[in-house]
Parts: structure tokens; C-alpha cells; sequence
């Protein structure tokens, strides 16, 4: 999707597709960037899990001198519900370029991304009071499935958003354990999202970070 | 271990060790206990109160801290020289990552000398313990400003934040706590072997904030004792700090006392009567909800704890202005001390205006939970006082939920059975010879080939289904004792629960059947279909209290609860023939019959009650749904562009919670669309007959009226059979308010609907234009739901919206 108004005031803007290669060019700036709207922040290895296995989901908004000015990261794996599943874990934009549509962008090629990689659905949470981050992920197609009483560390409520890519992830339903009892190996990790090992500090989408 | 790259830090041994440590901990941290809408529900329950014994001794750097206990089975080795030499194999940011090295073990990683992680960091000139002395002498007016400090680090504590960011950051408290006291003689503001003498302030605060720890360790054990969720409804963490469990109450009542008795009688010191008033008021509530709180409570004096706690708030209130705050006897350094990987974070502040209210809450809440123990005892009017208890705004502390599930859960299994019996009875047998108590007093033949009594047999059936239908049922009750957020996912597990279970009843209806032709049809499965269809309902409506559905959905998802509350009516109005056709068989009977048929008409009344209720849902969600339809059409409904999806897919996410169920209740998308759409698409209606000419013929507004109207007569209808009827007496105020609230709504979209239609019926004339210009004429408000307090909507089931012309 494209916001020519967006266009026109970013449009010296590149999008980048994160690369582990560029670990060192680019990690320190989206760590700065992520954790400067948590209360705590994630140590490396949060961002590695995520960029090791998902750098091609993780995309960046570079301004012509190269600095980070926004950066989505995700990821995306069989859910223990029978979907493929993508998760958006972080989207981060400097505040001075909130407003232009940079999140919008950068989400968007992250769901192209998701989908062209045969995701069923793809899920996020955001705090109730961000409007900013739910109008942002409403206006793709996003709905609100469920609300976290209590979510976040700082004891504010979330809700979860989905949106569904796929006819009949709905129907999707646990896969089959083996003779063994276990999950076939592709289905390799239970705990997939920061929501379900209880982690509250997910989503830092602040105020103004979307299309006017 | 996973072999792990550290960013240009050298790791020395020292290090390793404390980072393994601090890795060990964090599996706690995390462990909370968040139940998903797609896996079974577990509860926490007494879980989480402490650290495992298991857990690996954490040392904090730099500190004093007891030896460790050594584990004689476990065996060191020094792998310094190994994993720097391995490490140098590895470029700085590259990872070596096994398939067991999940988002879980990343998370709970730690970075030494990042001063948000590292809890031993220092900034320059920072120290690492507080240097606040407790024996230094204290003014009355600052015990005053500490009690009361501490007195919202409580709150907020009930809150649901954790102790480490309020009670346990006192200076006091954790000299009481830490080293664990033996006994309560121990517990001092000096610490060790010598005694030390102390200011008669300090006693006074001492005894206040043993009672302060004694009532944490009361709360703790309610909670526990109930199903919650850790850290989502309350953070039952003691960071390994015993809070006096094994201290008795009396004992600390005593302490209390003794600190209120010094006050009352001093004549030396020149403390102000005044300050000593207020001095006494504390003590005197402390003492009050130490009682109120005492798990052990009274059932014959359960109206006598709460209303003497609430007597000393006005005082507490009244003097607080005399306090001096000590900031400097609260630090979040004491953090470090506690048995946690977490750094130190910032103190939860709550003012004490807030922190307060609160409490008065927390005191009127409870003093309602215990109505409970006084209601007829019905399933009816428990789970009507329930609801009203869950709807309070703003919404019952976690603790107050705890107090009112140990009224309701407390009892053994056969209170449930008896309740669940009476379930039935009420619904689909009255006064129905399957549940005649005599039935359970047959013995079975002792020649095993001879046939069994009817009687008997039925009442094996019964027992039957009780059996497999009681931990749904117990599972219905839990859900509607949670947070609301939580209320709404666990009835979406109870409705297919119940979805199951009706299955499996249709074998024992048929057994029934064998038995017996003067039954309800299908009793066992009519009365699961309408305990499910009401948890549907309850699932669509608390999402409209949740605000989970965006504006351009109320069309879809009022159509949804339309055609639920219509089945459930459907059903009602069956069991209503039922009721009816007993009640005249058993009018013509004998005088014990005649009898029993008054019974009946009683009963009946609650049927009746239902299917207004049902009936007034149907009809009120028919015409909102109707009415948000044509709003679409007159482009007044935000609809956002939404590239990446499509009405059919999010029609599929809307409807996953139902889509298994069975019959199936979800229509086909194409019925819906065909239903919401009945002039063609949205933004590009059908050219004949024209829109326009569609919108401002008053006939299709009069559908929308008519169901208004209905839904107005079903919820006068309500009204007028009364809360008895409703079998919600035990709360007929809140009841009654509910009621209203339909009606009023009803009267809200009936003046909503009128708006449009007036400004509709010039459409296409001359100086009105057509249907792309009502956004000029007229503004469409969806009025926002309340959340923790009383909000706009009449009921906050009912999204009428406001309709505003220009």
C-alpha cells in the first residue's frame, strides 16, 4: 500500500531488507530504537532470536546517510493452533519522522513478505490506549480478537490483533501428535509469541507512528 | 549453557557464574500463567508464591550474602580457558544457535553492565545499598507519612504490581523481613543479636508494619487459594521473603495493641491529641483488616468483619494531612536484595487520594461478597449475583474476587451436583417425576437379572449425566468469577465444552425417553443447548463491552446475536408450552397435584423471564444490525481500506470461537452478505431502483422501528415480571439498572433511527442532494464503552449510537 502524500515527504527514504551480514552496521541502531520506548529493555539475544532465524522478515527505513529511521521485526513458524503463523514482534520510528506513513510501509512489506511465505495469519498485540498503532494495523485489515487484561509490565491492557491471509485458518486445528507424543519436527517450538511465555513489553508503537 | 558471543566484553569466570545464575531465574519471571483462547486451561493454582527450592542460589555481586548451600552431588569445573578459547573462534554478533535456544531463553538472558539489566551497575558515585537508618528517631508526624505511604504501596500492590516495586521497597519493612526472622521477637528495625532499646515511635510503626506483612501473607493465601492468573490479576512473588506466615494472628493483634495502649495511656510525651487521634485511627484499621482478612474466618459473623474497617477510613482520611512524608525510608535499591534477576525498576506510585479509594472499594466490595452466603440458594440467584458482582465498577479488586469465589467454590463437590440438579430442575423438570428425591432411594434388585425400578433407573441417569456435566458446569462458574477480559476467553472454552457435551447427552435423553413419555423433549440436551446459546450470546455481547468489534462490524456481528438470541427464544418458547402444559395436567389433578401445579406456574415465571430477555435481544440486535446496515450505505460507518484482507476472511476470524460448533450456528458468508447487503455493495449500490429513492421511502425504516418497539415491549415485559421472576432478587437494584439500561437503549435507537429517517426523507430533492452528501448533514458517534467506569452507553451490551445532525 502507498500513501503518495507519505511518498512525497519520505521519498529519499530506502527500505532495507535486514541481512545477518549487516549485524554490526545495523543491530546497535534497532536496539537503540526499539528499547528507547521500553521500560526494560530486551537483551541481544532477543533481537538475534528473532533476526537469526528471521532476518528476511525484518525490514528497515534508512535515510540517504544510512542511519535507522524505522524498523519492523517479526517472525513466523507453526503455531501449536495448526496455523502458520506470523508474528509482528517490534516496530520502531523515530520520533521526528512519526506521521508519514514509515510504519505503514514497513509493515506492509512485512506482511508481503509473511504471505509470500504462505502464512496463514499473522498476529500482534498493542496496548488499547495506542490509537496511533491500532489505526495503523485497522486500516491494513487487522481486527481485534481478544483483550489482555493487564498485559503489559506497566499494567496497561492490550489488545491481540489477526489478521487472516488464508481461506479456512479458521478451521486450522492442533496438528496430530506422533507415536511418540511429540510434534513432528517442523513444529518445533510451543511458545511463540511474547504473549504466550508472558512477556509484556512487546509492541512499542507510540503515538503518531502512522498515515495521518 | 548456550555458547553465547558476549558484545565486546570480555566474560571473566566470576561473571559466567553469575550469569547461569541470573539465567536460572528468569524461567520464573516468565512463567506466568497466561492461558490462550486454543489450549486447555490450567490454573496456577498455589503456585507461584515463592521461588522453587530447586532454583539456583542467586547471588547478587557485591554483596553480603550467606553462603550458599552446597549441593555435595554437584561437581565444578572451570571452563574459563575452554570457552574463552571457543569464543575466539566466533565473530563479534555471530550466533550459534541449537534448536532448543528458544524466544523464552533469549528473553530471560541478561547483559552485564547494561545499567537497565545489570542490577549490580552502578552509575558513577552511586552506592549499592541504602543508607537510610531505621533507628534514627522519628516525629509522630512521620510515622503518620510512613503508615500512610506504605498504605498506598498496599494499593497498589492489589493492583496487581509487584511487592518489589512497592511495600518491599520500605526501609522498615525490610529490616523486619530480612534475615528471616525466627520468630517474632526477631523481627526489629535493628537486626542481630543485641538488643537495642527502642523509641516509642519506632514501636508503633513496628506494630504497624507487622500487621502490614501479616495482612500481605492473608491476601496472598486468599488469592492463592482461588483460581487468577499470576501477574496478569495479582503478583503473589515474595522474592523469597516469608511474610510472618508462621506468625499468629494473635500475635500480631497483640503487638497492635500493645502499641495502642501506650498511646492511649501516655501521659509523658507531647504528642498532640490530635496526632494521637490519628495515631489510634491506623493501629485501629490495621487491627480491623487483619481480622477482616483472616482466612479463617467466622461463617456465623461474616456481616461483622468489613463494616468496622470501613468505620476507621473516614478517620484515616480526616487526619492524613498531618503526616510528613520520609521519602528517604523507601528505595527501589532494596530491590537488589531480593531474591530476583529483574534490575531495579521504578516505584509504583499511587497518590494517596487514589490509593484510598481503593481501599474503600476493596472494604465495600467484600462487605457485597458476603451478601452471598445470605441468598436463597439457588443456581439462579448465585450466578445473578455473580454477574452483578463481576459488573461493579469500577471493577472488583482481585482480592475481592478471591473473597467471593471462596464463598462460592468452598463447598464440596455435592453443593455443585444439588446446584447443577437444580439447574435442571428449574429449566426442563418442574416438578417433574426424574428428579422426585424418592427416586434415590430405591435400591437395586438383589437378583441382578430381575429389572430395575423406573425410579431408580432414572435416577442413574441423572447421576450419569451429573457426572459427566459437572466440571462444565464448575468451569461456567470459574469463568464468571475472572477479570472481564479473562470472562469473555474462558466462556468461549465453556460454550464448547457445553457444545460437547450436548452431544453426548442425547444417549441419556433417550434413555429417558424410554422411560418415561410425560418429560420435556430432549430435556438433558435443551438444557445444555440454552446454557450454550446464553455463553454465546455472553461472548458477542461482552466483545461489544470490550470494544473488540470495530465500527463498520456492528452490522455482522448484531445480525450474529440476532439470530442466537432468536434460536434461544425458539427453544424457550417450547419449554414455555412445556411448563404451560404441565401446569393445566396438573391443576385437574388431586389436591398434592394442585399443589405442585402452583409450583410450576412459579417456575414458569422464570421461563417467562428468559424468553423476554431472549425475545428483547433478538428484536433490539435485529434493528441495530439493520440500522448500522444502512448507516454503510449512507457512508456514516468508518470502514477502514484494509488492502490486505477481505470481508470473507475476517468473517471467518469472527466466527473461529463457533465455527466447530454443533449444529452448526454459523451461516454461510454468502447469506450474510446477502442479509447486510440488500441494495448491493456498500460503495457501489445497486443503480436500480435507485438508493436514494430506497433510503427515503419510510417503509424500510419502519422495519427497524417495529423491532425497536418489540424489543421495548420484551424489556418492559422484563421489568414487569421483576427481578423474582428473574431469580436475581438477591440484587434486584443492579438487576433492575440492568433492565432500564436495555430500555433506555432501546429508546436511544429509536431516536437514532428517527434522525436518519427525517433527514433521509428529503434524499435526492432539491438542495438535500443524494446519499454521498450526509456526511454534511449528519455525524455518526459510536459511543465508547465505559471500561473500568461508568461510561456513556446506557448498557454496555447495546452500541446504540448517537446520531448528531449538522
Amino acid at each position: 500500500m502507498s500513501n503518495s502524500d507519505a511518498q512525497s515527504s519520505t521519498s529519499d527514504l530506502r527500505y532495507v531488507q535486514y541481512h545477518g551480514s549487516k549485524e554490526s552496521t545495523y543491530l546497535p541502531a534497532i536496539r537503540q530504537l526499539i528499547s528507547k520506548d521500553l521500560s526494560e529493555p530486551y537483551s541481544i539475544y532477543v533481537y538475534r532470536y528473532f533476526l537469526y532465524q528471521w532476518g528476511h522478515l525484518c525490514y528497515m527505513a534508512l535515510d540517504p546517510s544510512g542511519n535507522l529511521i524505522g524498523v519492523v521485526v517479526c517472525k513466523l513458524e507453526h503455531h501449536r493452533s495448526g496455523t502458520f503463523r506470523g508474528y509482528i514482534a517490534m516496530l520502531a520510528v523515530q520520533e521526528a519522522h512519526r506521521g508519514k506513513g514509515i510504519a505503514t510501509q514497513l509493515v506492509c512489506m512485512a506482511i508481503d513478505a509473511m504471505a509470500e511465505r504462505d502464512a496463514d495469519e499473522i498476529v500482534l498485540e498493542t496496548e488499547v490506549t495506542n490509537t496511533a498503532s491500532l489505526k495503523l494495523y485497522e486500516r491494513l485489515g487487522f481486527l481485534r480478537s481478544k483483550r489482555l487484561h493487564r498485559y503489559y509490565l506497566n499494567g496497561n491492557t492490550a489488545f491481540r490483533l489477526v489478521l487472516y491471509l488464508k481461506a479456512g485458518t479458521g478451521m486450522k486445528r492442533p496438528q496430530q501428535l506422533d507415536d511418540s507424543g511429540e510434534l513432528p519436527a517442523q513444529y518445533g517450538y510451543s511458545a511463540t509469541s511474547f504473549d504466550e511465555i508472558g512477556v509484556r513489553d512487546g509492541h512499542p508503537v507510540l503515538e503518531g507512528s502512522q498515515v495521518p | 549453557m548456550h555458547v553465547l558471543r558476549h558484545d565486546g566484553q570480555g566474560l571473566d569466570e566470576a561473571k559466567l557464574v553469575e550469569d547461569t545464575s541470573r539465567l536460572a531465574d528468569p524461567t520464573k519471571r516468565y512463567s506466568s500463567n497466561k492461558i490462550e483462547s486454543d489450549v486447555v486451561c490450567k490454573f496456577p493454582n498455589g503456585d507461584g508464591n515463592d521461588q522453587p527450592k530447586s532454583a539456583v542460589p542467586c547471588q547478587l555481586p557485591l554483596r553480603a550474602v550467606p553462603k550458599p548451600t552446597i549441593n555435595r552431588d554437584v561437581k565444578a569445573w572451570d571452563i574459563t580457558e575452554k570457552f574463552t578459547q571457543a569464543s575466539l573462534a566466533l565473530n563479534t554478533g555471530q550466533l550459534v544457535k541449537d534448536e532448543y535456544f528458544t524466544l523464552f531463553e533469549s528473553i530471560g538472558a541478561l547483559e552485564i553492565m547494561d545499567p537497565k539489566m545489570d542490577s549490580g551497575f552502578l552509575q558513577p558515585g552511586e552506592t549499592l545499598e541504602d543508607d537510610y537508618d531505621a533507628l534514627k528517631p522519628l516525629l509522630p508526624e512521620e510515622v503518620i507519612g510512613i503508615m500512610d505511604q506504605l498504605l498506598c504501596y498496599e494499593m497498589a500492590w492489589h493492583q496487581g504490581y509487584p511487592l518489589s516495586q512497592t511495600l518491599f521497597t520500605s526501609v522498615y519493612i525490610d529490616k523486619l523481613l530480612w534475615p528471616d526472622p525466627r520468630s517474632l521477637e526477631e523481627a526489629q528495625f535493628y537486626r542481630g543479636d543485641v538488643k537495642l532499646a527502642t523509641e516509642a515511635m519506632h514501636d508503633i510503626l513496628r506494630a504497624y508494619c507487622l500487621a502490614i506483612i501479616k495482612c500481605c501473607d492473608f491476601v496472598i493465601t486468599k488469592i492463592t487459594s482461588r483460581d487468577y492468573f499470576e501477574e496478569e490479576d495479582f503478583c503473589t512473588h515474595t522474592y523469597n521473603r516469608q511474610l510472618l506466615t508462621q506468625v499468629p494472628l494473635d500475635f500480631i493483634l497483640h503487638e497492635l495493641e500493645l502499641a495502642m495502649k501506650f498511646i492511649e495511656t501516655d501521659q509523658t510525651s507531647p504528642i498532640s491529641a490530635e496526632l494521637k487521634y490519628a495515631l489510634l485511627a491506623r493501629l485501629e484499621f490495621r487491627r480491623a483488616l487483619l481480622i477482616a482478612l483472616f482466612p479463617d474466618y467466622s461463617a456465623s459473623f461474616l456481616d461483622k468483619y468489613w463494616p468496622p474497617v470501613s468505620d476507621t477510613l473516614p478517620r484515616i482520611e480526616a487526619t492524613h494531612k498531618f503526616g510528613r512524608p520520609v521519602p528517604g525510608s523507601f528505595s527501589t535499591k532494596l530491590q537488589r536484595r531480593l531474591a530476583s534477576t529483574v534490575p531495579p525498576r521504578p516505584v509504583v506510585e499511587l497518590e494517596f487520594k487514589d490509593a484510598f479509594e481503593k481501599l474503600v472499594q476493596l472494604c465495600v466490595d467484600c462487605e457485597e461478597a458476603v451478601r452471598y452466603t445470605y441468598l436463597e440458594p439457588s443456581p439462579q440467584e448465585y450466578q445473578s449475583f455473580i454477574w452483578a458482582f463481576a459488573s461493579r465498577k469500577p471493577q472488583p479488586l482481585a482480592y475481592a474476587r478471591s473473597y467471593l469465589s471462596n464463598f462460592i467454590f468452598s463447598s464440596n463437590n455435592e453443593v455443585f451436583e444439588h446446584l447443577l440438579r437444580e439447574d435442571l430442575r428449574s429449566l426442563v423438570f418442574p416438578e417433574d417425576q426424574v428428579l422426585d428425591p424418592v427416586n434415590w432411594t430405591i435400591e437395586s434388585p438383589r437378583n441382578p437379572m430381575m429389572p430395575k425400578d423406573k425410579r431408580l433407573q432414572m435416577a442413574s441417569l441423572i447421576d450419569e449425566f451429573t457426572n459427566r456435566a459437572i466440571q462444565n458446569y464448575h468451569e461456567l462458574w470459574t469463568a464468571l468469577c475472572q477479570n472481564r477480559c479473562r470472562m469473555r476467553r474462558m466462556l468461549c472454552h465453556s460454550m464448547l465444552a457445553f457444545d460437547q457435551l450436548q452431544s453426548d447427552a442425547g444417549v441419556l435423553d433417550d434413555d429417558l425417553h424410554a422411560l418415561s413419555s410425560d418429560i420435556q423433549q430432549y430435556p438433558l440436551i435443551t438444557w445444555v443447548y440454552h446454557h450454550k446459546l446464553r455463553q454465546i450470546e455472553w461472548v458477542v455481547q461482552l466483545g461489544f463491552e470490550q470494544e473488540i468489534y470495530l465500527p463498520d462490524e456492528l452490522p455482522s456481528m448484531y445480525y450474529w446475536l440476532s439470530k442466537i438470541a432468536e434460536t434461544r427464544k425458539r427453544l424457550l418458547m417450547t419449554l414455555l408450552e412445556f411448563f404451560e402444559r404441565r401446569q393445566s395436567k396438573m391443576e385437574k389433578g388431586k389436591k398434592a397435584e394442585i399443589e405442585k401445579a402452583e409450583r410450576v406456574k412459579e417456575g414458569k415465571g422464570y421461563i417467562e423471564s428468559l424468553l423476554a430477555e431472549a425475545s428483547g435481544t433478538k428484536e433490539l440486535a435485529e434493528a441495530l444490525s439493520s440500522f448500522y446496515t444502512h448507516l454503510a450505505y449512507l457512508k456514516l460507518l468508518p470502514t477502514p481500506p484494509r488492502p490486505f484482507s477481505n470481508p470473507s476472511l475476517r468473517y471467518e476470524l469472527r466466527m473461529k470461537p463457533f465455527l466447530t460448533l454443533t449444529p452448526s450456528e454459523v451461516f454461510p458468508f454468502a447469506e450474510l452478505t446477502a442479509q447486510l447487503h440488500p441494495y448491493g455493495p456498500y460503495d457501489n449500490p445497486n443503480p436500480k431502483p435507485n438508493l436514494s429513492r430506497i433510503l427515503s421511502d419510510s417503509v424500510i425504516w419502519q422495519y427497524m422501528d417495529h423491532a425497536v418497539k418489540s424489543a421495548k415491549e420484551d424489556f418492559a415485559k422484563l421489568k414487569k415480571l421483576g427481578a423474582k421472576a428473574a431469580r436475581a432478587e438477591g440484587v434486584k437494584g443492579s438487576w433492575e439498572k440492568g433492565v432500564q439500561g436495555c430500555l433506555l437503549s432501546c429508546v436511544a435507537a429509536g431516536v437514532a433511527i428517527a434522525t436518519v429517517k427525517e433527514i433521509c426523507k428529503g434524499l435526492g430533492k432539491e438542495g438535500v442532494g443524494g446519499v454521498e452528501g450526509m456526511k454534511k448533514r449528519l455525524r455518526v458517534e459510536i459511543v465508547e464503552a465505559g471500561g473500568d467506569r461508568v461510561g456513556k452507553r446506557y448498557h454496555e451490551w447495546w452500541v446504540v449510537p448517537k446520531v448528531v445532525k449538522l
